[in-house]
């Protein structure tokens, strides 16, 4: 559940098929992106799943959609 | 229409913020909502003889976002800045446009992840618009995007292009690409992958290109769109603006060298001021930021009072133009398709 919603919101964000997205996709190697677009899929992340802020350091620790999932389920459970 | 002013930053803020606002109000009959510490700007606006109420309102905001923030993490750091609670006006609505003059990158930022890009814009971008020609020439991107790819400038070109048509009056606008020779085979990678999509949209009929230009030529009005990545439209800006502090000294050297110059420099006093008010931020107004859901407008960092109100009408008219609208309308036709041509 938590990984299609993920799935989702990388969609969206990247502009990329939704079934083209892996738990192994990287967000810089595969989706191209830069570190404005992992803050802004950090804060599409904690609307979505009602979450507290993610910390800096956190941002930087998540390179994968694998990374992602793993770290919304650590934190909701 | 309502300005929402991010009225505690640049350098001669707030004094100078709150008289802009003054200034809009007055003059065009703006509202201005003005962000930041409540108590200073009350006296600030009480020391500029304006009446607080009268289509001047103020939001409270504790904190101030300077030069020295990190760009990419001060709205997020310091939610309770003047510039992080403009953006979050903006977005929900209690505004039409933001105006600061603050931090660029922290601003261009906020925007970014507050406001919002426009579904399928791949980045926002920063354009400013140099006095050439009759319509002007906007430089796009001059800063935002250090990294571009082909796709990136074929966007600055449409986004461009209705900016231009919509705000700079010119029906229509003629689109260059910024390079190091006019032959489509000049420039690096990314200038030669981006040259054959502008030139497909220009045979679509969807923007007017005219091919690669030179830094030399973009004073010479032959476009009123100059395409170029961040990092060469930065360069470009800043080299134009040393310049033109190099001319301007050089020539008050000469005119205050001899009696003989400096009868001739009272005989063109008049003119002179008008060549110096061409190069003047002040005169000139704000920067848009485009591709972001909403209007946002960066006002020089030494702006005045003339200067504020000079980017606030801008911003004014920013909304009234329907730029936003227009690039919304037409992103299809700004987007690849997975084979790296552009969708139809």
């Amino acid at each position: 559940m938590i990984l299609e919603k993920i799935k989702d919101i990388v969609s969206e964000q990247f502009d990329v098929d939704r079934e083209n997205i892996t738990e192994e996709t990287d967000f810089l190697n595969d989706l191209d992106a830069d570190s404005l677009d992992v803050v802004e899929l950090a804060m599409s992340i904690e609307e979505a799943f009602k979450l507290p802020e993610i910390g800096e350091d956190d941002i930087r620790s998540i390179s994968t959609v694998g990374d992602l999932v793993a770290y919304v389920k650590g934190i909701a459970g | 229409m309502k300005i929402i002013l991010d009225a505690m930053s640049g350098d001669r803020a707030p004094a100078e913020t709150v008289r802009g606002a003054l200034l809009a109000r007055a003059e065009q009959g703006l509202e201005v909502v003005l962000v930041g510490q409540e108590p200073i700007l009350r006296r600030e606006l009480e020391a500029a003889g304006g009446a607080y109420g009268s289509g001047i309102s103020i939001v409270h905001a504790g904190e101030i976002i300077d030069m020295h923030d990190d760009p990419s993490t001060a709205v997020r750091r310091k939610k309770d800045s003047s510039m992080a609670v403009a953006l979050n006006l903006l977005r929900d609505g209690a505004g039409d446009a933001v105006v600061s003059a603050g931090n660029t990158g922290a601003l261009l930022t906020g925007a970014t992840l507050t406001v919002k890009r426009i579904p399928g814009i791949r980045r926002a971008c920063m354009a400013p618009v140099l006095p050439v020609g009759q319509y002007g020439a906007m430089l796009i991107d001059c800063g935002a995007n250090a990294d571009c790819t082909p796709e990136y400038l074929l966007q600055f070109a449409f986004m461009g292009s209705f900016y231009a048509r919509k705000l700079l009056g010119c029906p229509s606008p003629r689109v260059g690409l910024l390079s190091n020779g006019t032959e489509e085979t000049k420039g690096a990678q990314l200038q030669k992958e981006a040259f054959a999509l502008l030139r497909e949209a220009g045979e679509a009929g969807r923007i007017r290109f005219i091919g690669n230009i030179e830094g030399s030529d973009v004073f010479s009005d032959c476009a009123e769109v100059v395409v170029t990545d961040g990092f060469t439209g930065n360069v470009m800006l800043k080299t134009i603006e040393g310049t033109a502090k190099f001319l301007m000294r050089n020539l008050k050297e000469v005119m205050l060298r001899s009696p003989k110059n400096k009868l001739g420099a009272a005989l063109l006093k008049k003119d002179l001021s008008g060549l110096k008010k061409l190069l003047d931020p002040g005169e000139v107004g704000g920067t848009p930021f485009l591709g972001v859901k909403k209007p946002v407008i960066k006002a020089h960092g030494s702006s005045d009072a003339r200067a504020i109100a000079s980017a606030s009408r801008q911003a004014a008219a920013f909304v009234e133009a329907g730029v936003i609208g227009e690039i919304e309308k037409n992103i299809a036709h700004m987007r690849l398709r997975g084979d790296g041509a552009a969708e139809e």
